[in-house]
Order: structure tokens, then C-alpha cells, then sequence
């Protein structure tokens, strides 16, 4: 593959032309992306990357079908949805029956951020209402209109919530203020939202929507309670508000059990309004609004005309049609639900061994992995999460971490990933971590000061020396610390005293050697 | 289906609909070839690093005047049109946009507010948006006999200025299409944006180019259509879209260092940089990282590549010098076709970017709707696709692709004749009748 650029001209352009807001993964050390497949992409080097977060190449990277598509209708006609044409109906009647009966009316865009201002103008127009109530931590686009809705952005900075805003609790039963062990998280979160709508009308203020996405991705990989969306949805259509379903990161049969992930919820469970983007086309530009036939007309009667320049066109359409053929020949809901199955199985095993794990929660291939410091106080491990995707970066696994806190390992790759490559990231996964942890014992010796230098040394050998025995499975009983012993309480001793030993001769573990990729590059076309 | 080998492409290009965002042609085997072939190598986001994008935007950047060097890739006009707002405001602090009476920048809640040609009919206008006089010298206040028409509506952009000041308004932007299409194919009297550009600047906003309907050489005589007023204009900003990648939905913002660092800056606030993502160490403060701004789909390798071959294909068919001549040519026969049917009140435009105003009454200038209307039906019989626009739905909008040549021009305008004689004649004997 013959590059333009040698990758640091490529830097230096980049620099000078392209808007600097626009930043690049792994700042510190960028990747230049040449050529992807599958599941896997390729540097400028050739050297192969696992990429575990490009939920948009939803089928596989450049996938032959949907090329192919493209290609066949790119040389027959591209042109604007003024004029009668099949793909785009075609399409709509195939996207339709995914979706509940009544969810019938598609209006096609180019991104999930058109998609979303879209769903907002057919929430207002529906009954004139304005407000608009949005979970915390909630991302729904960069447009103006969505950046007032998306805590995730404007709670960063100046931008000051607008007063039509009304931001919820997130419902995550695990960082959140109901959590795993409340009796019924989905009833206390769903009441926060009927409080806010109480309150929104003693101002005389009228809801319009609640927008959620179906689960949260900037937000950490967050799953709402069962029950949650359809006691939310109550009291909204009490109030004369839609609710309007954000499926463009999750949509597309990612959480394996079902099509759409808000389906997890329930059949009696249907959203007012669905947007999605991002797999829709496996990178091709294109999104959608569907809604009801009521909220159609609705927003028809304003007079409105509402036309897109390239929504809907033949290529897009075509591009959508072949992606919904290939996830369904290959079976990619049914790999997504295997495939996500296992990894979480490998990923729960993970959290046993590693006390930087504090959560893993997920859904088909929509998994986050939340790093803590603290298992009790569940305090996040933001530069660990950081220090940790950059080491898989090396490694040849593509991992991002996001969350308000920036802890959660997110995983959401295409859906052809493997069983193969579920281990493969796993391995990786736990090599750093069991390296991190070490040097976590290593450095608390070495920064704390000279004269409790013995105490820390015991303090520490203690960490890990009470960590080795709840791998074992045993219970630490009366286990003294005092200035130079510790008091084996239980079987195995032995592994145990030799871990301190070593600790104390200042002992490093070796470092495992890499994995490697060779027998996989070879069987990817140059 | 549309297109055709290269030699058919002139009996192929009968769409003079505007609408069609096409620059060199539908379905030009190049730009689908580009398309096809990055399709299969490589389709991501731009949060690697990638040769296309760079190498697209460097190209876009020797079109345009040195200033205007860093770009934002989005995925249509209205996409582009909303950040631009978006940079401006961030920029000058202020919140309050300038724009021209029957404007229409897009149709995303934030572009429906600064566009009147939609806001009229819906919400009505916003207290934060002031809206200016078309420099319509066919129909509106200062008309082609006014001695400087230029200078007058750009005193009617300083009124609408010091009105809001008065009020404690501040402007973040005055935005205008180069050449209003839907505002009725509109070319404004030169010096107009210079001197708008001088009146915005001093109340501390910046002045957004839309280019998206008119950019890419159709004024033949430049590249980019507000390049028509002369080269010491330069907006701050330009918006671009529609014909940029003939079809498959790309758009892009320009801007200037200034105003892409001041926009950055809104994360740099936010958080600190981690930059250095080394080794943990409990002593090392932990910084989050910058928030960034993504589009997901823009600045893809496809996009860029769909881009740049658009980009070789204007320049290898030399279309833009193409637009000069056969839109000279088709304004000269519309001229014709004025002196010989009353109903042609107006012949206006650049290259190929052309507006016919139909009237009733040559003194009143009134819009003739229903005959445009009708017109563009009987257009339609005999297989030629063309719309109307303009608050008064009368003005025949031509913008069609690039490709369009002087047999289509003449074929077109042939037409165009016969079926207003037609009318013409449909009148005279109803009128006849009445007698």
C-alpha cells in the first residue's frame, strides 16, 4: 500500500489543516490507518491491529457485499429523494419490519447528530411542547441543538444548561445512586424522572421528550434496569411528551437477543421514536428517524417540508440494504450474542484476578469494563484506564476508555469479532494488568519515605500476599501486620512466602512475550 | 438511472434541477472509481491518521485565499452550516447572527432559526436573529437604477447591526449565501460583501460564506462564488457542500487559525491534557482527556477520496471554463428569449448559475407563480427537469452539472421558447374569446 505521506508529513498537515477540536486517538502517538478488514486494521508498518471499538464497521471493515452494493449503484444513479426510486422504499419497508408495527414512518439522514435534531423537531412539533429531559452523562451529537441536550459536553465547560433541559439521573446500577443492591433501581430511577416532570410543570414548563440511548456509551457502558424505560415512558406520555429511543451506537442486532437494544426491555415496550446512525452503513454516511404515523403527520401538517440533500439517495439505501442482507446471512446477531457471551465469561473471570476490575457489564458485543481503584468506594482508575489501552495499543489491540470519568474500557467492535480474538484481547488484557499491579506493589515501596520503609514492605506484601489468598479461595484469619512478620494464617503458605520473598529481594516477574500475529496477517489480501 | 460514457454524457445531462448536488456529472466513472476503490481498502473515522484527509484538505486550501487553510469535514451543507454558527459564536463570544431576508441555510433546528425562507412559516423569528434585506437589485429596495446599490444594502446590514446594539445585542455572524438560490437565484451588486464584511467586523462578528449551492467553479469566472466580489473579500469563514463530492454526502467548514484555535480552546478548558498516557504512578496528578469534537463519518478516507477525484475531474474537463463559456452562451440566448416574451421580466447569473424571473407586469414586476409553475410542468413533458424558487415561486432556477454543454443549452432554451409561445398564444385567444 503506497502512502502519500510518510506518516510524520501526514502529522504536520493534519496540524495545519485540519481543524485542531479534531483529535486523534492516542494523542501521545498516533496510529496512521491505511488498510482495514474485518475486524482488523492495518498502519502504514502493516502491522495488524485488533480493533474492538469501530462499532460503525458494523459487518467488517470494508466488507466485499456492501462495496459491492455501493459500487452497482454508484455507476447507475446517486441522485436526491425528489424522485421516485425503490431503494429508497425498499429500504424502509426492510428497516420497518425490525421494528414494532407501529414505528413505521422512516425519514433518512446523513448522520446520527441530523437523526437526533430531527427526532427533537418531531417531539416539539408533535403537541407544541419544548422541554426536553436528558439523562446525565447522556451524548446524542455535536450539533448545536444536541450539544444543549448531551450533559456529556455541556456540563464540561461554559456552556450553561438551558432552562428547556432537564437532565436525569443515569440509571447505572453501579456508579449511580440506586444501585446493584437496591431493591428496585429501575422504579427509583424512573421515579427521578416523574419528579423532574412535577417539577418542570409547577414552572409552567410542558415536556416535549425523554431522550435516552438505549444504553449509554460515552456515558460507560450503561444498562439501564429492566422496567426502566417503560415506567419512564408512563409517566412522559402523561406528561404529553414522546420518547425518543437513541439507538445509534447500539442498534443493528449489537446486544445479540434482539434487533434493537431498547427491545431488551420488553415487547411491551415501545419507544414514540427511534434514531440510527453510525453500523447503519458500515462507515457509508447514513441515518435514520423512525417514528409513528401520528408523529409523521403531525410534524407534516406544520406545512414544513422536510428535505435532506443526500438522506435517503439510491447509493445510501443500497449500502443500507446490503448491510441488513449481510447481518442477517452471516448471522451476525447470533455471533454477537455467542461471541459476547463468552468474552464476558473471560472478562468476569478477569475481574476474579484483578482488583482494578471493579465492574464488567454488557450485552451481546456492547461490554464495558470499569476500573477502579476502590472496590468499595468505586473510585474510578482514570489514568490506569489511559496507562492500560495505550499498552494495548502496543500489544495490537485497539481499546478506547470513556465514561464522565474516563475508566471504562469500552468494547463494541465489529460484529464478525471471534471467540479467537475475545481470548486473544483478554490475554493481552490480563498481562498488562497483572504487570500493573506489580508495579503498583513496587512503587508504593518506593515512594514512601525511608524510616516506615519496612512497615510499607509489609504493608504491601500484605496486599498482595491477601490477594493471593482469596485467588486460592481461602479466608484471611488473624492476620497481624506487625513490623517484620505477618502470621500465615492458612493454607498455601508456600507460594505466599515465596511471593515475599521475592518482594524483599526486590524480584521482578518476567514479562510475557507478546502474541503474534503472523498466521493472521497472512491470510489478509494485501 | 442516469450518466453515460463520456461522449454520451451531453444527451444524458438534461437535469438542469439545481437540487441535484452534482458537480462534473451524474455517475462520473472517475469519482465512482475513487469511491470503489478506497471502499474496499479502507473506510474508518478521522481519529487516525490518514493521507486522504490531509491531502483533500491541502488541495481545497490552494483553492481558496491563504487565510482560509483549516477545514472540518462534516457530512452535509446543513451539518457544516450548524458548526459554523457554532465557530463564530465560540469566537466572538457573542451570540446574535445577521442574515439575509429569504435565506435558507439548512434544516436543522439551529439553521431553521437563521433561515427566514423557513422561520416565517413556523416559529417565527428568534429575538437573537436579525434579518437584513435581500441585495435583490431586480425586485428589491435599491434596484438596478439606484446609483450605488451595493452601498445602500450594506447600510441596511449596519442599521440591522446598530438596532440590535442599541438593544444590548451582540453579533457573532452575519451569514449569507454567495449567490441566495432559494431567495430567487440572486447575484448581489459588487463591493456588497466587502463593505457588510467591514460593517460586521466592527460590531466583533465574522462574516460566513455559504458556498454550499455555488461553490466548486459554477461562476466559471472564479472558483468560489463570493471570489465574485472582488479579491480583497475574504469571509471568515465558508461553508461548503452539495456539489463537493458529486453526490455522496460530504460537506466541510474552512476557516481561519484564529477561529479553529479559539474553537479547540473550548476543550483545552475543560480538561487537561494526557497527553503524556505513561506509566501510572500515584504521584503523578491524573489529568482526563481533551474532549474532542468528532464528526463519525466526516474526513472519512472515502469521502476524501470522492472529494479529490471531484476536484480532478474539474480541473482534467476543465469544467470551470466550460461553465464560463456555455453559461455565457445560455445567458445570451435567454436574453434573446427576454426581448421576444414579456413574461421574461429578468436574466441573471454566473457560469452556470442562473436565474429566469417570470412576471406578469413589466412596470410592477409582479411574480408570475402559476405560469412558472406551468412552465416547469410542460419542461417536464418534454423531458427536461427544472424548478422554481424565490419568495414568489417565479423565478426557473438553473444550476445543473457542470457537464452541461452548448447543445443542451440550446436544445433547453429551444424548448423553452416553443412552450412560452404556446402560452402566449393560449392567452391571446382566451383573451379573443372574452372579446
Amino acid at each position: 500500500m503506497c502512502e502519500l505521506y510518510c506518516k510524520s508529513d501526514t502529522l504536520a498537515l493534519r496540524g495545519k489543516h485540519i481543524g485542531p477540536s479534531c483529535k486523534v486517538f492516542f494523542a501521545a502517538d498516533p496510529i496512521k490507518i491505511v488498510r482495514a478488514q474485518r475486524q482488523y486494521m492495518y498502519d502504514e508498518k502493516g502491522e495488524q491491529y485488533l480493533d474492538c471499538i469501530n462499532n460503525v464497521a458494523h459487518v467488517g471493515h470494508c466488507h466485499p457485499e456492501v462495496v459491492k452494493a455501493a459500487l452497482r449503484q454508484m455507476e447507475l444513479l446517486n441522485t436526491n429523494s425528489r424522485f421516485l426510486h425503490d431503494n429508497i422504499v425498499e429500504y424502509a419497508k426492510r428497516l420497518a419490519a425490525t421494528l414494532p408495527e407501529r414505528l413505521s414512518v422512516c425519514y433518512f439522514t446523513n448522520s446520527g447528530s441530523e437523526a437526533n435534531d430531527l427526532a427533537l423537531r418531531l417531539a416539539r412539533q408533535f403537541r407544541g411542547h419544548q422541554d426536553v429531559i436528558t439523562l446525565d452523562h447522556a451524548y446524542h451529537g455535536h450539533l448545536s441543538s444536541l450539544i444543549e441536550i448531551s450533559p456529556y459536553k455541556f456540563q464540561k465547560g461554559k456552556d450553561v444548561k438551558k432552562e428547556f433541559v432537564h437532565v436525569a439521573p443515569t440509571p447505572d446500577t453501579y456508579r449511580g445512586e440506586y444501585r446493584e443492591c437496591h431493591a428496585d433501581p429501575a422504579s427509583a430511577y424512573a421515579n427521578e424522572v416523574k419528579k423532574i416532570i412535577e417539577e418542570a410543570h409547577k414552572r409552567g414548563r410542558k415536556i416535549a421528550a425523554f431522550i435516552a440511548e438505549s444504553m449509554q456509551s460515552c456515558g460507560g457502558q450503561i444498562i439501564p434496569p429492566a422496567g426502566y424505560f417503560q415506567k419512564v415512558a408512563a409517566y412522559v406520555h402523561e406528561a404529553g411528551g414522546v420518547f425518543i429511543a437513541d439507538e445509534v451506537q447500539v442498534g443493528f442486532g449489537r446486544v445479540g437477543k434482539h434487533f434493537w437494544s431498547f427491545q431488551m426491555h420488553g415487547e411491551d415496550f415501545v419507544p414514540d421514536i427511534v434514531t440510527m446512525g453510525k453500523p447503519m452503513g458500515n462507515g457509508h454516511p447514513m441515518a435514520c428517524v423512525v417514528t409513528t404515523r401520528e408523529i409523521a403527520e403531525a410534524f407534516s401538517n406544520s406545512g414544513m417540508e422536510y428535505f435532506n440533500t443526500y438522506g435517503g439517495n439510491p447509493v445510501s439505501c443500497a449500502v443500507g440494504l446490503a448491510v441488513l442482507d449481510v447481518i442477517e446471512s452471516e448471522d451476525l446477531q447470533g455471533n454477537a450474542m455467542r461471541v459476547g457471551n463468552y468474552l464476558t465469561e473471560l472478562l468476569n473471570k478477569q475481574k476474579a484476578k484483578h482488583t482494578l476490575i471493579g465492574n464488567i457489564r454488557g450485552i451481546g458485543l456492547f461490554i464495558g469494563i470499569d476500573l477502579v481503584t476502590d472496590h468499595e468506594k468505586r473510585t474510578p482508575a482514570t489514568a490506569e484506564a489511559q496507562h492500560i489501552i495505550y499498552k494495548m495499543k502496543e500489544k495490537g489491540v485497539l481499546l478506547s476508555a470513556d465514561g464522565p470519568h474516563r475508566n471504562v474500557l469500552k468494547i463494541k467492535p465489529p460484529m464478525c469479532f471471534t471467540e479467537e480474538d475475545a481470548k486473544f484481547m483478554v490475554d493481552q488484557l490480563d498481562e498488562i494488568l497483572t504487570v500493573l499491579e506489580e508495579t503498583v506493589g513496587a512503587q508504593a515501596e518506593s515512594v514512601i519515605p525511608a524510616n516506615t520503609a519496612r512497615r510499607a514492605k509489609v504493608r504491601a506484601s500484605y496486599f498482595i500476599f491477601r490477594k493471593n489468598m482469596q485467588n486460592f479461595g481461602n479466608l484471611l484469619k488473624g492476620v497481624q501486620i506487625s513490623k517484620c512478620t505477618v502470621t500465615i494464617g492458612t493454607k498455601p503458605a508456600c507460594s505466599t512466602v515465596g511471593l515475599l520473598l521475592q518482594i524483599s529481594a526486590g524480584f521482578r516477574f518476567p514479562k510475557a512475550e507478546p502474541y503474534h500475529w503472523s498466521r493472521k496477517q497472512a491470510s489478509v489480501p494485501a | 438511472r442516469a450518466g453515460g460514457g463520456p461522449v454520451e454524457w451531453a444527451e444524458w445531462s438534461r437535469l438542469c434541477d439545481g437540487h441535484g448536488p452534482l458537480a462534473v456529472g451524474h455517475c462520473h466513472p472517475l469519482v465512482v472509481q475513487a469511491a470503489h476503490e478506497q471502499n474496499q481498502v479502507l473506510n474508518t473515522n478521522s481519529r487516525y491518521l490518514h493521507d486522504n484527509i490531509v491531502d483533500y484538505a491541502q488541495r481545497l486550501s490552494e483553492t481558496l485565499p491563504e487565510e482560509l487553510c483549516v477545514f472540518y469535514f462534516l457530512n452535509s451543507g446543513s451539518e457544516a452550516n450548524d458548526l459554523a454558527l457554532r465557530l463564530a459564536r465560540q469566537y466572538t463570544g457573542h451570540q446574535d447572527v445577521v442574515v439575509l431576508d429569504h435565506a435558507y441555510h439548512g434544516h436543522l433546528s439551529s439553521l431553521i432559526d437563521i433561515s427566514p425562507y423557513k422561520f416565517r412559516d413556523l416559529d417565527g423569528q428568534k429575538e437573537w436573529v436579525h434579518v437584513a434585506p435581500l441585495p435583490d437589485t431586480y425586485r428589491g429596495l435599491y434596484r438596478e437604477d439606484h446609483p450605488s446599490p451595493a452601498a445602500a444594502y450594506a447600510s441596511e446590514v449596519e442599521r440591522v447591526v446598530r438596532s440590535a446594539q442599541e438593544r444590548g445585542r451582540k453579533i457573532a455572524a452575519f451569514f449569507a449565501e454567495s449567490l441566495p438560490s432559494v431567495g430567487g437565484q440572486i447575484v448581489p451588486p459588487a463591493g456588497y460583501f466587502s463593505q457588510v464584511a467591514g460593517h460586521i467586523r466592527r460590531a466583533g462578528g465574522l462574516f460566513v460564506a455559504d458556498e454550499i449551492q455555488v461553490g466548486f467553479g459554477r461562476v466559471g469566472t472564479h472558483f468560489w462564488a463570493f471570489q465574485l466580489q472582488g479579491q480583497d473579500f475574504v469571509p471568515d469563514i465558508v461553508t461548503m457542500g452539495k456539489s463537493i463530492g458529486n453526490g455522496h454526502p460530504i460537506a466541510c467548514v474552512a476557516t481561519t487559525q484564529a477561529v479553529a484555535k479559539a474553537f479547540e480552546a473550548t476543550g483545552v478548558e475543560y480538561f487537561n491534557t494526557l497527553a503524556r498516557c505513561g506509566f501510572f504512578s500515584p504521584l503523578t496528578p491524573c489529568g482526563l482527556p481533551i474532549i474532542f469534537h468528532l464528526w463519525q463519518f466526516g474526513g472519512s478516507p472515502v469521502s476524501c477520496a470522492v472529494g479529490l477525484a471531484v476536484l480532478d475531474v474539474l480541473e482534467k474537463e476543465q469544467l470551470q471554463a466550460h461553465a464560463t463559456c456555455v453559461g455565457r452562451f445560455l445567458m445570451e440566448l435567454l436574453r434573446q428569449q427576454k426581448a421576444k416574451h414579456a413574461i421574461i421580466g429578468d436574466i441573471r447569473g454566473a457560469g452556470l448559475f442562473i436565474g429566469v424571473d417570470l412576471i406578469k407586469d413589466k412596470a410592477t414586476r409582479t411574480p408570475a407563480t402559476e405560469e412558472a409553475d406551468y412552465l416547469v410542468s410542460r419542461l417536464k413533458e418534454n423531458h427536461i427537469l427544472l424548478s422554481t424558487d424565490g419568495p414568489g415561486r417565479n423565478v426557473l432556477k438553473f444550476k445543473p452539472p457542470m457537464c452541461f454543454s452548448l447543445d443542451n443549452a440550446q436544445y433547453l432554451v429551444a424548448k423553452l421558447d416553443a412552450i412560452l409561445t404556446d402560452m402566449e398564444e393560449m392567452v391571446r385567444s382566451c383573451e379573443s374569446l372574452r372579446l
